[in-house]
């Protein structure tokens, strides 16, 4: 946990740019991950899929980036997070890019 | 070596394979607009948050549309996304409910709902919801909120017939963390609400109390035949729209 991420994560555009599945029995999970429940899904039309509880809660601590389009939280008087990893002292030196504009 | 690079670019790639340049993200059923109000958002000018740049959904000139206008004022839209990976992209990044300040307020709703009962998905509707005191139930707020938007945003809060080839439209509109003083609240909004008429009102009767059935077991994790009501907490109780506005006086609650 101690590895820093470059601050011009990658991870924005690819949350962007990825495409939507539309057929999610052509997904293959790595090893270890949990597929949908099936029964959840049996008459799904292309896009509108539901999901279980156990495979949502995978992604959790994966997709941690700042989606491009969250505003900064202070501009709708919404204190920012107190990240569960360390935040530098200071606080005013260390934004994200995408908070900073 | 060409071949190889676009047979590479072709190869569906999730977060899970790879969390920086994955190029497949997960829909859910339904696009999700998170709001939130605060005393700190009251009455704040704010030309440049997203409540102006945000499609608005047309209010009807109606005293009701006008009142929700007035209620809408200080209500600001966040974000607005329609898949697993911008979920928890929001999620990661704001306050859970127990470090909300107090009179603040979550709202997720599917987009196009704004979440005031004036909103013609919301109007004829009601709520479930349960009321938790505070300096006991800080550890769990946080869970059960989450739980509460994991169930909505993955459409498994309404049990559906699962054999139905056409399956009803979603009863769900949205659900609504609220920090006040003493206590928390968790709210689950339904586009519809048994009038107690009888008839084909019975089955949404039914329906509804499904809802409230696996709000209160498998998203808030309480034992089915559990009694919650205490000093400032409430049983899983459902109310419409309409009878909230009675204060109380003949309203049906329906309690799971």
């Amino acid at each position: 946990s101690g590895t820093k991420q470059p601050i011009a994560a990658p991870l924005p555009s690819a949350l962007a740019t990825a495409r939507i599945i539309e057929d999610l029995g052509s997904v293959q999970y790595p090893e270890g991950i949990k597929s949908p429940r099936v029964e959840l899904n049996v008459n799904a039309k292309q896009g509108k899929f539901r999901y279980d509880r156990d495979f949502l809660l995978q992604f959790m601590a994966i997709c941690r980036e700042k989606p491009d389009s969250l505003p900064p939280l202070d501009a709708i008087g919404l204190e920012p997070a107190d990240q569960n990893y360390p935040m530098s002292r200071g606080g005013s030196g260390r934004r994200s890019s995408s908070a900073a504009m | 070596q060409e071949v190889d690079m676009e047979a590479q670019e072709q190869k569906i790639r999730t977060v899970f394979e790879d969390p920086k340049s994955f190029n497949v993200k997960h829909p859910l059923y339904s696009a999700w607009t998170l709001w939130f109000d605060s005393p700190a958002t009251k009455g704040r000018n704010l030309p440049q948050t997203p409540m102006s740049s945000f499609p608005q959904t047309p209010v009807p000139q109606t005293p009701g549309g006008v009142a929700a206008l007035g209620w809408m004022e200080d209500i600001k839209s966040v974000i607005t996304f329609d898949s697993v990976e911008e979920f928890w992209g929001v999620y990661n990044n704001i306050v859970p409910p127990s470090k909300l300040p107090n009179k603040a307020n979550y709202y997720l709703f599917k987009q196009g709902i704004i979440p005031a009962w004036e909103d013609e998905a919301n109007k004829n509707g009601g709520k479930w919801s349960i009321q938790l005191p505070k300096g006991k139930n800080e550890r769990f707020i946080d869970t059960m909120w989450l739980n509460t938007m994991l169930a909505a945003i993955g459409e498994t809060l309404d049990p559906l017939p699962e054999d139905g080839e056409e399956q009803p439209a979603s009863l769900i509109t949205g659900v609504i963390v609220s920090a006040r003083p003493q206590f928390f609240r968790v709210s689950i909004w339904t586009r519809s609400a048994p009038s107690g008429a009888g008839g084909e009102d019975d089955a949404l009767r039914e329906r509804i109390e499904g809802v409230g059935r696996v709000f209160k077991t498998y998203v808030l994790g309480y034992p089915e035949a559990q009694k919650l009501a205490g000093p400032l907490a409430t049983e899983v109780e459902f109310l419409s729209h309409k009878d909230s506005e009675k204060k109380g006086k003949q309203a049906k609650k329906i309690i799971v």
